[in-house]
């Protein structure tokens, strides 16, 4: 058995798997080591330089595979490989969705959709705070806004570019448990293992203008259409700490259960003096 | 009065819009240049509110003092609730800072009319002149128009907004005339016309100034009047072939405070809306015609989704063999959805379809079993009655499969 480790980079493991392809190498011969790596797996050695085999495979797959790649989970590398294989052997089914191997590929390649969807929607940003930029070794000037997100997948690397898209000239910081990224309104540096002090910095935001938004979200909803279940749907659970309306949403679903609003008025409104408008 | 306590106002007015789409925006990208916000067209749900809908835009009134007295409306003129009026650079200020901090894509502004039509459009658009001229700003911007505004307000607001909508509020003129007695049907039609004209007239000019590119959508209230479905369906149907609209919105009538006694009090229709929905998914996506979906007068069945009820009122084309038939039938097939049509079609070049392959695309298939073909699979009740199939679809645990 060979036992491999790509260090979750996908060039890496791009590497070996062609290599390994050109040997000839079976998926059954060989593992890919990762946090969870096989243990009993007697480690075999990697044949040297590439081999005589030069198979091709369609052109989207390399694509697939490399979505696909983003999704940590079991198996991660290994499925990759086998995927790979069959396609090589001429068995274009295995990267189809419809098919055994092909609908957990396409599977992980959703997931992995769902998350960068989560990172671009579900991300925010607050002004960073004054002068904490210094021992962040994040050149003299220092992000003006920071973020700190927990994505289940490796997405951050590909979300970057939507990021600089949208924040224009602005210096921001992204930190995650595992990577990071910080762009200066022109370059961005994007590390795999996130520096503890980013992550310091991208916790530590300075937000005296944070109300105004949990102000609109408290008054946004109709609580004649209370619908917790499509919010936890849409949004899960695991979101809710790190965004700012977050520890807003049960009273204000209880609220609305107790059936203290019958119409679509917010209760902060309702409180107000009202005002009947003269005829033009 | 405190920013924040006009934001609390002119949010809470502003809800009963049910749209909050970010889609269908061209590329813009701020990356490298002075300024801020892309757009790609696809939409960003940024937060869900706890009635389960999306937060994609900051969706404000510029004001909800109103000189109208629409019944169905919590801002209408008789109506007692608190007022607030934004100046137009309160709203770009809280547009861009909700843009930065990433909890929005853009601004739908919408407003209550304030001394004339033409002064409120007026201002509606200055909000969105600031935000693209002086701030740069290439987010998503939706404005809605005001009907009887001036064709070239209109005309203006289109090369700033993404898109444009006129309400046209109530499914029946008849309605209108009587629970919103300023409106008309007539001037709400001609706005829709001037703004279709505005997307025609640059229609083959790739070089003319961008009109409107996400296009432009309504929203009709449901059950605030007596209305039908079928004469909703009809109507929206006539609006997406007359106008080219992008989307037609339904938005069940919820109660509001201080209701007059000329709407109902009644918790809003929501499954009615949710159907209305389903059904206007199939005009838009599906090729479905208004008649097909409800032939005579009446409303769409709420115990089934309407594409079952069509296929449970048109047999003869069942069951379907998913080794031969079109993509567009296949997705005819109650539980396959469009999506998986066309990737059944993809691996039948492969080889043939079989039982299996419509698990693993997590068809429904308690739903599809009795009208598919597949090279291993017969339905056994392909001569069922269709009201046996509907009761055994209605009447079984939703987990188990059922038609064995
Ligand atoms: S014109 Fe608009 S804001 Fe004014 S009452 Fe009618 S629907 Fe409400």
């Amino acid at each position: 058995m060979i036992s491999l480790d790509c260090g979750d980079c996908f060039d890496i493991w791009r590497g070996q798997a062609r290599q390994l392809l050109s040997h000839g190498i079976a998926p059954c011969a060989v593992t890919w080591a990762g946090a969870g790596g096989d243990l009993f797996a007697s480690a075999g050695p990697m044949p040297l330089g590439q081999g005589p085999r030069q198979p091709r495979v369609p052109a989207q797959l390399p694509g697939l595979l490399c979505q696909a790649a983003r999704y940590r989970g079991e198996q991660r590398w290994s499925l990759l490989y086998e995927v790979l294989w069959r396609v090589a052997q001429g068995d274009r089914s295995a990267m189809l969705a419809g098919s055994d191997l092909g609908s957990e590929l396409h599977r992980r390649v959703k997931q992995v959709r769902r998350e960068t969807h989560h990172i671009h929607a579900f991300l925010r940003f607050v002004p960073a705070a004054e002068g904490a930029a210094e021992d962040a070794a994040v050149g003299a000037a220092g992000p003006q806004f920071v973020a700190w997100h927990e994505p289940a997948h490796d997405v951050l690397g590909d979300a970057c570019e939507h990021f600089i898209g949208r924040m224009g000239q602005a210096r921001w910081l992204i930190a995650t448990p595992r990577d990071g990224a910080y762009y200066d309104g022109q370059t961005l540096q994007y590390q795999r293992h996130c520096p503890a002090a980013w992550q310091h910095l991208a916790q530590g935001g300075d937000d005296p203008d944070g109300g105004l938004w949990l102000a609109y979200y408290r008054n946004l909803f109709n609580p004649a259409r209370l619908n917790p279940k499509a919010l936890q749907g849409h949004m899960p659970g695991r979101f809710w700490k790190h965004l700012p309306e977050g520890p807003l949403i049960p009273a204000l679903v209880s609220d609305a259960q107790l059936g203290k609003r019958r119409d679509g008025q917010a209760r902060e409104v309702a409180r107000l003096k009202g005002k009947r408008v003269g005829k033009g | 009065m405190e920013l924040i306590d006009k934001l609390s106002i002119l949010a809470d007015a502003a809800k009963y819009d049910a749209s909050c789409a970010s889609s269908g925006a061209p590329q813009r990208s701020s990356k490298g240049r002075a300024g801020l916000g892309a757009s790609n067209g696809m939409g960003i749900c940024h937060s869900y509110t706890p009635d389960g809908r999306c937060v994609s835009l900051l969706k404000v009134l510029l004001t909800n003092f109103c000189l109208y007295d629409c019944q169905y409306c919590v801002n209408r003129r008789s109506s007692d609730v608190p007022r607030a009026r934004f100046s137009p650079e309160e709203v770009v200020r809280l547009t861009l800072d909700f843009y930065r901090r990433n909890c929005v894509s853009g601004l739908f502004l919408s407003s209550g009319i304030i001394r004339s039509p033409d002064y409120t459009m007026e201002q509606l658009v200055r909000v969105a002149q600031l935000l693209r001229e002086t701030h740069q700003f290439r987010g998503y911007i939706h404005l809605k128009t005001i009907p009887d505004a001036d064709p070239l307000l209109v005309e203006q607001a289109g090369r700033y907004a993404d898109r444009l909508s006129v309400n046209i509020e109530l499914p029946s003129e008849a309605s209108l005339r009587q629970l919103a007695p300023e409106k008309s049907a007539a001037s709400i039609r001609a706005a829709m016309g001037t703004i279709q004209r505005g997307e025609l007239s640059r229609q083959g000019q790739p070089r003319a100034p961008a009109f409107v590119p996400a296009g432009q959508s309504t929203q009709m209230i449901i059950g605030a009047d007596t209305t039908d479905d079928s004469t909703i369906l009809r109507n929206a149907e006539a609006l997406y072939r007359g106008y080219q609209l992008r989307r037609v919105y339904y938005s069940a009538f919820s109660p509001i405070p201080a209701s007059p006694a000329s709407v109902p009090r009644a918790a809003p229709p929501l499954l009615r809306e949710h159907r209305l929905y389903q059904a206007d998914f199939l005009l838009r996506g599906y090729g479905y015609r208004a008649a097909e979906l409800l032939a005579g007068p009446g409303d769409l069945a709420l115990d089934i989704d309407p594409k079952l009820a069509w296929a449970l009122a048109n047999r003869e084309g069942f069951p379907l063999d998913l080794n031969h038939a079109e993509a567009l039938q296949i997705a005819r097939v109650p539980g396959i959805g469009l999506r998986s049509a066309q990737r059944l079609v993809a691996l039948r070049r492969q080889r043939r379809i079989r039982y299996d392959d419509l698990v693993r695309l997590r068809c429904v298939l308690a739903k599809a079993r009795p009208f598919i073909i597949t090279s291993d699979y017969h339905p056994r009740q392909a001569d069922a009655p269709s009201q046996w199939l509907r009761r055994q679809w209605l009447e079984a645990p939703r987990q188990l499969g059922l038609f064995p």
